[in-house]
């Protein structure tokens, strides 16, 4: 079965990937870090053992883990593929995993919240996503009551969270944007509406892969469809400008572009040793290339799931064994090169 | 500049925040930045301490650090510290503490969207409540605000047993006679 990341989606260009993650806690247990580990083992598989039903009402493959049965390694990948965040790939209380085959639907049971669940799909889905969750949540809620006040809403840990409990976030690639002198103040800009936009894979210049995440600052006094389709405002907003951006560079000097697209695709599918900084560089301006029909594949091309799979855990899990930073490089290398598809019709 | 979270390394990345229009700078060290996970979940769970003003030490926060949830044990200080709540309880007992910072944070204080949909008689009350005619719900809201401003009074005092007796008051306006899930 297909991963989520491993398909495309070529209706909504420079948004890779979008996201809703909605938290809620149960009435009949304090919040995950009071838990002693008793407590928090016997909550952990009574909502495992409620959630079954939910996993044969929604007619996918789910497999349920601790995450305390998984190696240190096994973690840190599937931080890398966005189903843990840096808390719950570290954390050593019992915590339950229920995860979709394709990983597009994850719940993390006794997270910082006892309930936290995660749809994900590539492109622009923020909407279908939503009313997928919202279904989920109003089954899920059928049998275990959350904590809700009426004025704060849903009960939260984090009082960042409390109200909606959602964070609907997309990923956006800006490499042409990004590049400008105004991008910064453009930043600020989409903040005053309430978005708030940050690099994937790090800040400034050194985000490379040139990938931003746009996500809603509030979730209490505003509703769920009203995030999301600020989220999706915002995150269309910056692709159109992008793709604006890339267009002018195109009609200037189509012939740069071709070069810069076709020389990064050579170094992906010659090199021997390739750093996470340089494939990452490399792999972006294919991105670019692939988006704006430069470089033509038989199939598809999933830029991003090369992106994914080029992280250190993945890499290591792959060779089975821990590698040194110049094994990496080599490890890397070989990935993208067995990974990438021919070129047609060159 | 050494990084705001850990006081230990020097900060490197600069990341600005803007809250309402207000635009708050934070530094922190590559470390802390990663462990926030910037990119994936917010991080301002954790930057929550540097609102509430940690590292203060005005008398005015001290004397409240020892405010203490009776459901869970969390005390406000823990609560300044962590950014984190210990039961949906806090939400109540530290409500005044917190209300204003919750609503600088989030740009409001009251929910608006999807309500739970609870199987408990206690819901099932509280909904019977919400929908009886408005002069009624009024009253309730305005007897809610009174027994406020009677429990801030308490706290300021430094007289938590009558601050308690308030809380649970509330509680029970606005849940019904039931007071435990
Ligand atoms: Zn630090
Ligand atoms: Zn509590």
């Amino acid at each position: 079965m297909l991963k989520w990341f491993e398909e495309t989606d070529r209706e909504s260009p420079n948004i890779i990937y979008s996201r809703i993650r909605l938290v809620r806690n149960w009435t009949e247990y304090p919040f995950s870090g009071k838990l002693t580990e008793g407590q928090a083992r016997e909550m952990v598989s009574r909502l495992e053992k409620g959630m079954r039903d939910f996993c044969l009402e929604e007619g996918r493959d789910y497999d349920f883990t601790m995450l305390e049965e998984l190696s240190d390694l096994e973690r840190r990948a599937l931080r890398e593929r966005r189903i843990l965040n840096g808390t719950l790939a570290s954390k050593k209380d019992p915590v339950g995993l229920i995860l979709s085959r394709d990983e597009r639907v994850s719940l993390v049971l006794n997270g910082d919240d006892h309930i936290r669940m995660q749809f994900i799909a590539p492109g622009m889905k923020l909407k279908e996503l939503w009313k997928e969750a919202d279904r989920a949540d109003d089954f899920i809620n059928g049998i275990f009551p959350y904590a809700y006040d009426r004025k704060y809403g849903f009960l939260t840990a984090y009082p960042t969270n409390v109200g909606t409990g959602l964070r609907a976030s997309a990923v956006v690639h800006l490499p042409a944007l990004s590049s400008g002198k105004k991008f910064s103040s453009l930043l600020g800009e989409m903040s005053r509406f309430g978005a708030s936009v940050r690099g994937l894979y790090g800040e400034g210049n050194e985000n490379y892969g040139s990938l931003y995440v746009v996500s809603n600052q509030k979730t209490l006094g505003v509703t769920e469809e009203e995030i999301a389709g600020l989220v999706e405002k915002v995150a269309r907003q910056l692709a159109e400008q992008e793709q604006q951006v890339r267009d002018m560079a195109l009609s200037s000097d189509r012939l740069g572009q071709e070069d810069e697209a076709y020389k990064s695709y050579g170094v992906l599918k010659y090199a021997r040793r390739l750093t996470w900084k340089d494939a990452m560089i490399f792999l972006s301006r294919m991105m670019t290339g692939v988006s704006d029909g430069i470089l033509k594949f038989d199939g598809p091309c999933p830029v991003f799931s090369i992106m994914l799979g080029i992280q250190k855990a993945n890499l290591q899990r792959i060779s089975q064994r821990p590698l040194s930073r110049a094994e990496l490089d080599v490890a890397r290398a070989g990935y993208i090169r067995a990974e990438l598809p021919e070129l047609s019709g060159i | 500049m050494l990084c705001e979270k850990c006081r230990v390394r020097e900060a490197t990345i600069q990341y600005t925040e803007v809250v309402n229009g207000v635009r708050t700078e934070h530094n922190f060290c590559a470390q802390c930045a990663s462990e926030m996970d910037l990119g994936q979940d917010f991080p301002l769970g954790r930057l929550l301490s540097g609102l509430l003003g940690l590292g203060t030490e005005s008398p005015r926060e001290e004397k409240y650090s020892q405010v203490v949830c009776p459901t869970c044990g969390t005390s406000y200080g823990d609560f300044v510290k962590n950014s984190r709540f210990g039961c949906p309880d806090c939400y109540e007992v530290f409500d005044l503490l917190i209300s204003d910072k919750i609503k600088q944070l989030q740009g409001s204080d009251s929910h608006k969207g999807k309500t739970a949909k609870n199987q408990t008689e206690k819901t099932e009350r509280q909904e019977e409540r919400a929908e009886a005619p408005s002069d009624g719900k009024d009253g309730l809201e305005e007897q809610i605000a009174r027994l406020y401003a009677c429990q801030q009074a308490a706290v300021r005092r430094e007289d938590y047993e009558e601050a308690a007796r308030c809380r649970d008051e509330i509680r029970k306006l606005r849940t019904g006679s039931e007071t435990d899930a």
